[in-house]
């Protein structure tokens, strides 16, 4: 009960000091301006397909930004508490280095889940507007002949989906920290990273394949030990086209929930190799 | 009853870069500090103060010996639910009040909300913090700065206060303050281990010493038989004039003792900067009236046994 | 051992064992998603563009590439450029084959607009011969069903495509036996538009096969729902009913018209 408690003030103080910081505004700025420059698909006549591209384009920031948002935010909020000695004052006190590094955890989760609910709600409300305007006009009436065709339930799913996803990201990022000395180490390597997670599913298909062993061996080490991130990639094919099936639903949060307890148990093994 | 901290040939390495070459930060350190002592771990930069007063804390493992905080081993949670810290040269959340500051830090060490407000509003007045609580922490000065360090690290009411260069970088009369409140927290019944490099300024406060170089520890014990000179009296007298003097002279050379030294006791710079804008008050001096520090001092011994490494 | 190599050696241990547990877990979402995913053309890709796109292609924002290269080929179309229409249709369908969209405006694009960009370049209608504008409508109309073929690789279960197809055959370039062919396909495939088993018929007639014709919407008649409005049974019945007269049915033994919901209470 305690260390719940401690978590959520540490928790609380990551969100806080997130907030008052340039980074997450100036990305909730840039996203938010490219996900609403998608109006400008307007002026090209597609029909139902406006909103496709819409739809592609909102997705498309969310994942970019978010992606920054994870690894910049946790490793720079990581970093402020070891180069301001913060993390000094706050582990003197009765508190476990596990009970550290998931508030941190939780608070820059947290951060990132107000900007991915942000834009996912301004892009859910787009669609709506553009969708509303669309069956509205004669010339593409017939395109909605049952009403509203977007699936806006299914873009609330995949927002929380790459939310999820967003986790495992921040849980990485943090066990990167705990063995890097510097701020700008832990993003390069974490972005190197996700560059290796959404293009892992290629080292999987690839490894039987390959003739000579240590090729293969190397190439299915890849294939295990990095989370196929191209999985969560669910957001190109529903709420236009296609519903989101419950068992691809439950099947990535139970993925999400292994990796994100794995990754921050293996967090806290390399913070605590961390002389501080 | 149990040393408030108790440590046994403790060796700290720290390697260097990732391959096998190491450099020893503390060697082979023995000491004990009873409950209620002020005890004062000195030594020049990089002699291993720092890194020893984190190895109590927890936050560093030893490499060899053992660390005990009254009676559990110092790795452990629980040994620190006792223990407030004022890390050196401290930054804390630049974008947190001091009071939000001192409130979390109380309700991390498990107050309720409430009582942590409580406690905060009552260890900022007592550092003198009371106008600047609601100030970020960003805007204060150097001695703000400790002084807020040290109201989160008296928040949850510890016995045991560890205070890593409390003094650094502090003028006279913040520092002054600051050996005034770590007298104050003695008179209330709590042990303090503060370390420092400025020996000077850490003679009138403490009642115990244990001094380092280079990780091992020199030179351990009260005070007062430390800082004793060889075999000197020192007489202090109402003014005295000077035929008194010669006589005084003539008085002593007729028993076989010789007068070495006569001066008119000066003041320190300090001393005299601290009248001069009217806080003689803090002005506290090892055997002074104010506060009787030779009254108290224990005369303990043990620990004495490293200064043989 | 230096505690970091230690932990390190933990993590990556632990990584790789998570992978393994967590690989089961994926598996009903990494099929879905497989499923929805059309194999990549990774080979005509390469033709087109360098590596470097092709990591960003399977970095998850590849419609984006395609929506993005499609708004620069409206510029193209525009400026009625058919070099760079060209590309841009074939570079846009292979990086991003999903949406029906690219396909479908690419092949209308191809057989409909790019024969006038290619005679107005030769001189315009005066000055280009008659049988060379004819050749070009030809080959353009080829081009395009080229594209929709293409498409129905990846969308086999689409019938707008065969549709399409057998539009262009019917109208454009008077092979109704051609188009037979592709309407049937189309009225054969799960979600087909009632309409393309009518065309079909329409077809059959406009080549005397009356018979033939009947005996096709009698089969599928029966199948309709008289109460969906897009099954429009009314107008095939309608259909149904001028070919019985054409061929002389007798009335008992003409197809019964189907009980309306309503009129069955
Ligand atoms: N995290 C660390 N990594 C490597 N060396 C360290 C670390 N912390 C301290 N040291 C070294 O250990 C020695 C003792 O440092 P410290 O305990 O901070 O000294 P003091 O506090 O007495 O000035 C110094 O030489 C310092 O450079
Ligand atoms: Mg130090």
């Amino acid at each position: 009960m305690n260390s719940l408690r401690i978590i959520r003030l540490i928790a609380g103080n990551t969100f806080l000091e997130a907030v008052r910081q340039k980074l997450f505004l100036f990305l909730v700025f840039i996203a938010a301006a490219f996900i609403v420059s998608s109006f400008y698909f307007r002026d090209l006549d597609f029909g139902f397909s406006e909103l496709k591209f819409i739809s592609d384009f909102g997705f498309g920031a969310i994942v970019f930004f978010g992606s920054i948002l994870s690894i910049a935010g946790a490793a720079q909020l990581f970093f402020n508490e070891i180069e301001n000695r913060t993390a000094l004052t706050i582990l003197a006190k009765p508190v476990r280095r596990i009970e550290f590094i998931l508030g941190k955890f939780t608070g820059v989760w947290a951060v990132v889940l107000a900007f991915t609910a942000m834009m996912t709600l301004l892009l859910m409300a787009i669609l709506w507007y553009r969708e509303g305007i669309l069956m509205g006009m004669e010339r593409f009436a017939r395109d909605f002949p049952e009403g509203r065709k977007v699936l806006y339930g299914d873009i609330l799913w995949v927002g929380f989906l790459q939310w999820l996803k967003f986790g495992i990201l921040i849980s990485i990022t943090m066990i990167v920290a705990g063995f890097a000395r510097t701020n700008l180490f832990t993003v390069v390597i974490s972005f190197f990273i996700l560059i290796i997670c959404h293009l892992q599913y290629l080292a999987r298909d690839a490894w039987a394949e390959i003739a000579f062993w240590p090729a293969r061996m190397g190439v299915a080490v890849m294939g295990f030990a990095f989370p196929n991130f191209q999985v969560f990639n669910v957001g190109e094919y529903v709420a236009l086209y296609e519903p989101l099936p419950w068992s691809v639903i439950g099947s990535l949060v139970g993925l999400s929930a292994i990796y994100i307890i794995v990754y921050n148990l293996l967090a806290v093994v390399s913070f605590r190799s961390r002389e501080i | 009853m149990a040393p408030a901290i108790e440590i046994k040939e403790l060796t700290k390495d720290f390697p260097l870069g990732l391959g096998k070459y190491k450099l020893r930060a503390v060697d082979h350190l023995s000491l004990r500090v009873e409950q209620n002592q002020v005890f004062g771990l000195l030594g020049p930069n990089g002699s291993g103060k720092s890194t020893t007063m984190k190895v109590i804390l927890g936050l560093l493992t030893p490499t060899a010996g053992e660390c005990r905080v009254y009676g559990l081993p110092s790795n452990k949670t629980a040994a620190r639910k006792e223990v407030g810290f004022l890390p050196e040269a401290p930054y804390f959340y630049k974008y947190l009040s001091g009071l939000e500051m001192v409130v979390l830090m109380g309700k991390i060490c498990g107050l309720s909300a409430a009582r942590a407000r409580e406690r905060a509003w009552e260890v900022i007045e007592w550092v003198g913090l009371k106008d600047a609580a609601r100030r970020r922490v960003g805007t204060y000065s150097k001695g703000m700065l400790q002084r807020i360090g040290i109201a989160q690290a008296l928040v949850h009411d510890p016995q045991l206060i560890i205070l890593d260069e409390p003094t650094a970088g502090v003028d006279p009369v913040g520092s002054a303050e600051i050996s005034s409140l770590v007298l104050k927290l003695k008179e209330a019944g709590k042990t303090i281990l503060l370390c420092s490099h400025l020996l000077a300024q850490v003679e009138d406060i403490c009642d115990h010493v244990a001094i380092m170089n280079k990780g091992r520890c020199i030179r351990q014990g009260p005070l007062a038989e430390i800082t004793e000179g060889q075999g000197d009296t020192e007489i202090r007298l109402d003014q005295l004039p000077e035929p008194e003097v010669e006589a005084l002279r003539r008085w002593l050379g007729e028993r076989g003792i010789d007068l070495r030294q006569v001066k008119r006791p000066q003041l320190r710079l300090d001393e005299v900067f601290l009248r001069e804008i009217g806080k003689a008050d803090l002005i506290y001096r090892q055997g002074s009236e104010s506060v009787q520090l030779g009254s108290q001092v224990t005369s303990d011994k043990a620990g004495k046994d490293s200064e043989n490494e | 051992m230096n505690p970091f190599w230690k932990s390190l050696a933990l993590v990556l241990v632990a990584a790789f064992l998570v992978g393994l547990l967590a690989r089961p877990v994926e598996e009903p979402a990494w099929q879905w998603v497989r499923e929805q995913e059309p194999a990549l053309q990774l080979e005509s890709l390469e033709d087109l563009l360098g590596q470097g796109i092709i990591v960003g292609v399977m970095g998850g924002f590849r419609s984006i590439f395609a929506n993005l290269l499609w708004i620069r080929g409206s510029e193209y179309w525009k400026e009625q450029d058919l070099p760079g229409m060209q590309t841009m249709i074939r570079l846009v369908t292979a990086i991003d084959p999903r949406p029906s969209f690219f396909w479908m405006n690419g092949a209308r694009i191809t057989s409909l607009d790019m024969p006038h960009w290619r005679i107005r370049e030769q001189g315009g209608r005066q000055n280009v011969p008659e049988v060379v504008q004819e050749r070009i409508f030809e080959e353009q109309n080829l081009a395009g069903i080229e594209i929709l073929h293409r498409a129905m690789v990846y969308h086999p279960n689409n019938p707008q495509y065969p549709l399409e197809i057998g539009l262009i055959k019917a109208r454009r370039m008077d092979d109704l036996e051609g188009a037979l062919k592709y309407y049937r396909k189309a009225s054969e495939m799960p979600n087909a538009p009632a309409y393309a088993a009518r065309v079909y018929a329409q077809l059959l007639r406009r080549l005397g096969r009356d018979q033939e014709a009947y005996e096709w919407l009698a089969g599928i008649y029966p199948t309709l729902d008289p109460d969906n409005i897009y099954d429009r049974a009314e107008v095939m019945l309608r259909r149904i009913r001028e070919l019985e007269e054409d061929l002389n049915i007798p009335p008992e033994e003409r197809i019964p018209e189907l009980a309306r919901d309503s009129a069955r209470k």
